[in-house]
């Protein structure tokens, strides 16, 4: 995942506002930047929530994390399994299914997310 | 509804129990409590076009739908099991909200499915095991009261040792009870060599119910209750 574009051109007060809006659109989408951080590799609850908080600065809780795991999975969007060596952590990956859900679920936002700046660009 | 959701249940109750109360299901270790209240929300959910949501902070999902299933219970589809595993995991070395995040799963679900009516956590033990001493009076009444007003019947099941079972009332002035609408006590009787399990019905407002016990059996279709113990 890409860390959130540089806001060095903002003062503190427009970066706090930006802040604002950045978390709340993510914890309202919450589903697609977990799928977009599965793209290209696995990962547990705690590294999903970890990437998340350091490459965009907003903290999905566990509380809204692993439910949101558990029902990919049951939906077959997401394949979990314990890593060799290691079953302390469940990791989760893309399905051939999640994957195409995944890139479709992202073009619509990202499309929805242009025009909704085009709409409100003066 | 809730009074036909076990065969027989309908012996202890004359009426349904209200929409939205907060039950305490209570008793020893082995008395049927995560079974009883397993089968009491699967069968009340494949009657009604709604969802449910079991918590489990002590069992894993897996393990706790194998014993359902060994004791003739069925899940249904409606009847959505959390395990807290992978975040005691994952989290080892940090400290949980525990209630937050019990609030923010019931949240998804609700979000998720819309008419979801039924809650059920398996065990306030293990909530009050994993959760900070110095607030929990408090916060547990905040719990309860947003279990009210998520508009939920909500299943608390506690584990009671054995030494708070046989059943003299004063055993139940913890808070908990206070504050539940219902307080359901499952238990164990021995006699003439023979151990039998039941149920009775400590407390239910604004439901007229048996006080008697009442004896439980488990055959493959299931929980029953049977007629009264003595």
């Amino acid at each position: 995942m890409k860390s959130l574009a540089n806001t060095h051109d903002l003062n503190e007060s427009e970066e706090d506002s930006c802040k604002k809006f950045v978390d709340r659109i993510i914890k309202t989408n919450r589903e697609i930047f977990i799928l977009y951080s599965l793209l290209d590799k696995q990962m547990c609850g705690y590294d999903l929530i970890k990437e998340i908080f350091f490459k965009c600065n907003v903290f999905l809780s566990q509380g809204t994390v692993y439910p949101i795991l558990y029902t990919l999975e049951e939906e077959g969007i997401l394949r979990a399994e314990y890593s060799k060596g290691d079953m302390r952590s469940k990791k989760y990956s893309l399905t051939s299914k999640g994957r195409e859900i995944a890139q479709k679920d992202m073009k619509e936002f990202i499309k929805a997310m242009e025009q909704i700046s085009a709409l409100i660009q003066r | 509804m809730m009074r036909n959701a076990v065969n027989g249940l309908e012996r202890l109750l004359e009426v349904e129990i209200p929409r939205c109360s907060l039950l305490l299901v209570t008793g020893a270790e082995g008395t049927l409590k995560s079974g009883m209240v397993f089968a009491m929300i699967s069968n009340h959910l494949a009657a009604n076009d709604e969802h449910g949501l079991y918590i489990t902070l002590e069992q894993s999902k897996e393990s706790h739908l194998r014993n359902m299933s060994s004791l003739g219970i069925k899940k249904r589809d409606e009847l959505h099991v959390f395990d807290y595993r992978d975040m005691r995991r994952e989290w080892a070395d940090r400290e949980l909200d525990m209630i937050k995040v019990i609030d923010e799963v019931i949240d998804f679900y609700k979000d998720k499915y819309g008419n979801l009516t039924v809650f059920a956590l398996d065990s306030l033990n293990a909530l009050y095991s994993i959760s900070e001493e110095a607030h929990l009076r408090k916060e547990m009444y905040d719990f309860f009261s947003s279990l009210r007003d998520k508009e939920l019947t909500s299943f608390l099941i506690l584990e009671a040792p054995p030494r708070m079972v046989p059943g003299s009332f004063h055993d139940y002035h913890r808070p908990e009870h206070f504050l539940a609408d219902g307080t359901i006590e499952l238990g164990m009787i021995e006699g003439k060599g023979v151990v039998k399990r039941y149920i009775q019905i400590l407390k239910m407002r604004e439901t007229r119910h048996a006080m008697e016990k009442h004896q439980v059996t488990i055959d493959e279709n299931g929980i029953n209750i049977l007629g009264p113990i003595y």
